[in-house]
Order: structure tokens, then sequence, then C-alpha cells
């Protein structure tokens, strides 16, 4: 039996016993529980940290006026493609699962962890950048933020990547199918999410002034 | 092209122009509406389109875009006080 899917990717030919997931729009809630839990805990703990940048902004603004000048914009742009390529490689291995193509999911999995570990990659080296210019956690008040800031997204990146590596197993040995793939759609979510936060970090850091 | 790689390319070309903004010198005002609209928009469009909240039930999704438009607002208030506005 065939029903119009709420996604938006190719309609779903889906069994009457799984209608009851995808049938209602607004009501299909992504991944599981367990994953949403992570996510608030996270996007909670980010507010708060945004709360000190902004606290911080408004009370030294020559600091961050000049910051981002001496940051070097082109690591955090390549951050942002890396992110968003990666996250794009997860949307399609969610379709892919959908259709019961497992290998092809596990292909998108893969690529979406090469283009994640280009993340830690390129943070190591603008860091190494940042010490070479004297710009390290005692360069200012700017900088303190900035490290506290983008040290401890990437440390929710390393989990997130630890996520991909997991699904990547998991779906190599065949633990997802159109009928369940949650796990793998939560290791997507929370990837999501660590690029939503990111999508806040960069031009907070790079770009204002 | 697929609606996925639609995405992708919007959000790609958002960070193109945020990449611009950094470089082409712009303070003030101008600089800080626009982030925080690039903000609310590419964060709108990883909610809605990579994570499929669209469908998800309303509140996960008004949870993720408060996250969003609470930044993208801060980054306004904190730019107004620290004018002395």
């Amino acid at each position: 039996m065939t029903f119009e899917s709420p996604l938006p990717f190719s309609a779903l030919s889906v069994r009457k016993a799984d209608a009851s997931l995808i049938s209602r729009r607004n009501d299909r809630l992504p991944g599981n529980a367990g994953i949403w839990v992570g996510i608030f805990c996270v996007l909670v703990e980010f507010l708060l940290l945004f709360g000190v940048y902004f606290i911080a902004k408004a009370h030294h603004r020559e600091a961050f006026l000049s910051g981002p000048d001496k940051l070097a914009t082109v690591a955090g742009v390549t951050i942002t493609l890396l992110l968003l390529t990666s996250g794009y490689g997860m949307v399609k291995a969610v379709a892919a699962i959908r259709r019961n193509e497992r290998r092809t999911a596990f292909g998108w999995v893969l690529s979406a962890m090469f283009f994640g570990l280009g993340y830690p990659l390129v943070k190591f080296f603008e860091i190494r950048w940042n010490i070479a210019h004297g710009i390290d956690g005692e360069a200012g008040i700017f900088y303190t933020v900035y490290y506290y800031l983008t040290l401890n997204h990437l440390v929710h990146v390393s989990w997130g990547l630890l996520g991909l590596c997991w699904v990547a197993l998991r779906t190599y040995w065949g633990a997802y199918s159109a009928r369940d793939y949650s796990g793998l759609e939560a290791a997507a979510l929370y990837w999501h999410t660590t690029d939503v936060i990111w999508l806040v970090i960069f031009p907070l850091f790079y770009v204002l002034r | 092209m697929g609606h996925a790689e639609s995405i992708w390319l919007v959000l790609i070309s958002l960070t193109g122009a945020g990449a611009w903004l950094a470089e082409s010198g712009h303070v003030g005002w101008p600089l800080t509406l626009t982030v925080a609209a690039l903000i609310a928009l590419k964060g709108r469009l990883v909610i809605d389109h990579y994570m499929e909240l669209r469908w998800a039930p309303r509140r996960f999704r008004r949870a993720l875009l408060a996250f969003v438009l609470i930044a993208a607002a801060c980054a306004i208030v904190s730019h107004a006080v620290a004018k002395g506005m």
C-alpha cells in the first residue's frame, strides 16, 4: 500500500504496519528519545556559552571589534563548508537506508566521516597558525572566549564523529533497514545539531565586528 | 538537481556571502543585521531540510528555531549595548 510521503525525498512505499510511523504530518519524531535528550542538553550548554560571548562583547566592544581581524577567516569558512558537506552526506545516507539501499547508505556515511574528519584537521592547523601569530588563550578577552567556545564545539564534533564511526559499522553489518533506521537517523540528527551550532559560532568569531 | 543538493548549494552560497562579509571590512549595523539574518536563514535550512523537523512534532522544531533566533537576536542586542544604545 502506498502512502503520500511526508519526507522531502522520493515517495516511500510502506506496508500498512509501518504507516503509523510516517503517515501523519507533524507527528513523527526523527531519531530516538535518547538522542533528543542529548541534543537539548547540548543546545542549552551552547546557549549559556553564547551568553558568555554576548556579555563579554557588550563590555569589551573594542576587543570584539578588532578580534576577528587576526583570526584566519579561511579556517572558519573551510570548517563551515566541511560540516555542511558532511551533513549533506548524512542526509543522503538516511535517504538511502529508507530505500533499503544499505551499501549506498554505508558509502554516504563514509563520505560524511571523510568531510567531518577535515574539521579537527583544519582546527589543528588553525590553532598552530594562531599560536605562531601570538594568539593564545591569554591574548585578550575575545580570544579567550573564542578558544572556550570553539574548543568546546570541537569536543562535541568529536563525539559526533565517534557516533558516525559507530553507525558506519552498524550500516556495514546490516543493522539498519528501511523498517528500522532510527540509530542511523539519531547519529545524523546529532551531527546536524553540531552543524546548527557552528552556523552560529562562525559569524560570531570570524565575521561580526 | 535533487532537493538535498539544492539545499546544500544554498547553504554553501550563503557561507560564501558570510566569507565575503568577513573580508569586506564592513562594520556596524548593516553587518550585524545581515549576520543575524544569515544565522537565522542557514539555521532554518538545516533544521527544516537536513534534520527534517518540518515533519516532526512542532515543539521540537520550535525549540531548534528558538535556538538560532535567540542567537541572532543576541547578536543584535549585544551590538546595540556595545554601541551604548
